[in-house]
């Protein structure tokens, strides 16, 4: 399959190139919103998208399997291969995907992947969900559903495992729906690297009245890959969006995204910090909108970037859209080099150069990994941030 | 013996020099105060001293123990045996005071040809010393002077000292900032530093830290040189004549 085939295509001419209704929702909206996206278009203005929609893929056949009990939810190439016992997973078409999306491959992924894996959250729990990709030069796309009941409080623990994955591009992404009075906590640590692989999050999060979703993202490595987020929030819903990007090589890593108050009260607070390394580009382009019924709302914002190359970039775009006056909001954006004051403290007690500034960069980075509220789980996206930042530093 | 030996030291701070062929020898287990007028050059003198990167120098040396250090880079200083005290400690938010410090230490001990010391050993260390500066144990796991206050800033300057034990120690305002408790401990943990081998140089606007930690020498610095150079006696005569009484006798 090759994704710039659809390129000009009417609703009609790409329905039967898939095999799928022209009545088909996502389909219709992709079509609408212009088909696919180009270097022009707002959500992939900073990333190579047109020469990833170019590249000859192989597409995979996602059907069902025997899901084996296990510790955790593992779903390989887009089929779920293990789950939990008591959690219930299972396929079912998506009834709610939203209607406003800024991402067009939002629609071409619901599109092409019609059965979306649901996974419901009952009770309070921590859960563990694997993506493992296995396909070279493969198109592997899923779409994931989850959703918990009123006054439940949930965690979710994301990471990614891959296996000759050159050259595949992988999309996929939430429709996550946080009920009333429930909190969703999701923690993503990404450090799949040196595979040549492309990567496309495409979620939607709905958190809806007195709800409360925390997404904490760890983005380290190489390669290519961007999330892209779009959040609603209803009366007196919080989020607390969290995204710590550590880049190496060439790679070109972000977060594209829109909160969108909706409700009185609502709160919001995203924070980025980028640690860029090599000749790769970070991309923080964040949108907070503030709808007229969204009164007293409180939406902070901001970004720090350390440039640790003078070759590494970093595109930064806080954004606030307000229609009311009866508010709190703040956004910012630095992006510089390591602070020469705090280097220099350090080497005047004997640490060296090298070691100071190592200090300095895992010192940045450890204020949001101090943030999971796990100790474990703290540990081990310490022990893998080191991981990766040694790896290229030693 | 001399421990430092500044001779004829010349150094800018971008294009402006500051210090105009400035002599000083610091004498091993003596306390040395230098005194100035605002803008003398005594701040641009300690980071000479230490090799921070706003100043250069142009002209002159700086020798310890009879070899020069001025092309030293300052980490390389501080495991010789050098420290200088901050003014203005600055704040670093995510690195652990204790295990900043143990890599400081341990990075002067391999300089040594000592062994390092595990974190067990360094706790036991790093304890002693904080109770003897009166300073709370929760400074263990707190980032290096994130959120101290002036008073913590500056105990933290001497725990950090108590610790590397360097054979010079420069004291760049340690009196700023603090009331007369805070004061008091820390003229305490520099007087324990005092074994008649390490020299101190204490730089100061006020006499009031003098009348905690006795000087031996009291050097007036004006334009970036050192004017005059007498005993603790001199301070009376500037407390009461000011520093334009120096010029006068120059």
């Amino acid at each position: 399959m090759r994704l710039n085939s659809f390129k000009n295509k009417s609703l009609e001419e790409l329905a039967t190139l898939l095999a799928i209704s022209p009545q088909n929702r996502p389909l219709k909206k992709f079509i609408e919103m212009g088909g696919l996206p180009s270097k022009k278009s707002e959500a992939y203005r900073y990333f190579d998208i047109e020469s990833l929609l170019d590249g000859e893929y192989e597409s995979l056949d996602y059907t069902p399997k025997v899901v084996n009990e296990g510790e955790e939810i593992v779903i390989e190439n887009g089929v779920i291969t293990t789950a939990p016992q008591g959690v219930r997973v299972y396929y079912e078409p998506c009834e709610q995907i939203d209607d406003d999306h800024f991402d067009p491959l939002y629609y071409l992924s619901h599109a092409l992947y019609p059965r979306t894996i649901k996974i419901e959250v009952d009770g309070d729990r921590e859960l563990k969900i694997v993506h493992r990709f296995t396909k070279s030069y493969a198109i592997i796309n899923y779409r994931i559903v989850l959703f918990n009941q009123a006054n439940r409080h949930s965690t979710i623990y994301e990471s990614f495992e891959g296996k000759l994955v050159q050259n595949s591009f992988i999309m996929y992404g939430y429709d996550m729906h946080i009920a009333p009075d429930s909190s969703f906590r999701v923690v993503k640590l990404q450090t799949l690297q040196n595979q040549n692989y492309s990567m496309l999050a495409s979620h939607k999060i709905n958190v809806e009245k007195n709800g409360s979703c925390i997404f904490k993202s760890f983005d380290l490595g190489g390669d290519n890959a961007l999330q892209l987020i779009k959040v609603e929030l209803e009366e007196y819903a919080h989020i607390d969006a969290q995204h710590l990007l550590y880049l190496n090589d060439d790679s070109k890593r972000g977060t594209v995204s829109q909160i969108i108050h909706k409700g009185q009260h609502s709160t919001s607070n995203q924070e980025a910090k980028n640690i860029l390394d090599g000749a790769s580009r970070g991309i923080f382009d964040a949108l907070i909108k503030v709808e007229h019924s969204a009164k007293y709302t409180k939406a902070i914002q901001n970004s720090k970037a350390i440039l640790l190359h003078e070759k590494a970039y970093m595109v930064s775009k806080p954004q606030l859209e307000i229609y009311i006056d009866e508010l709190e909001a703040s956004h910012g954006s630095t992006t510089g080099q390591l602070d020469p004051q705090q280097l220099f403290y350090l080497q005047s007690r004997g640490i060296s150069a090298i070691e100071a500034r190592k200090m300095l960069v895992i010192a940045f980075a450890n204020t949001m990994i101090e943030t999971i509220r796990d100790s474990r789980h703290q540990e081990l996206i310490r022990n893998e941030f080191d991981k990766v930042f040694y790896s290229k530093e030693d | 013996m001399i421990t430092l030996d500044i001779q004829n030291l010349e150094a800018k701070i971008g294009e402006k020099q500051i210090l105009k062929g400035l002599n000083l020898q610091l004498e091993e287990g003596k306390v040395h105060a230098i005194m100035g007028p605002n803008g003398a050059g005594k701040s641009t003198l300690s980071k000479a001293i230490v090799g921070h990167y706003d100043v250069s120098i142009v002209g002159g040396d700086i020798l310890f123990k009879g070899k020069s250090i001025k092309d030293m880079e300052p980490e390389e200083r501080a495991k010789e045996g050098i420290f200088l005290s901050f003014q203005n400690p600055v704040e670093v938010p995510g690195v652990n005071n204790a295990y900043f410090l143990r890599t400081a230490l341990n990075a002067k001990r391999v300089h040594e040809g000592k062994e390092e010391l595990n974190a067990a050993e360094f706790l036991r260390l790093m304890k002693s010393h904080l109770s003897e500066l009166g300073m709370k144990p929760d400074m263990i796991s707190r980032s290096l002077n994130e959120g101290f206050s002036g008073g913590e800033k500056k105990r933290n300057e001497i725990l950090q000292m108590l610790i590397l034990e360097p054979d010079v120690i420069i004291l760049d305002e340690i009196d700023s900032g603090l009331d007369i408790d805070a004061l008091r401990a820390v003229s305490e943990g520099i007087n324990k530093m005092k074994d008649g081998k390490r020299s101190f140089l204490v730089i100061t606007h006020y006499s009031r830290i003098l009348d905690y930690i006795e000087p031996d020498y009291i050097h007036v610095l004006k334009d970036g040189k050192i004017v005059k150079t007498a005993g603790a006696e001199l301070v009376a005569q500037l407390e009461e004549e000011g520093y334009d009484s120096i010029a006068n006798e120059q």
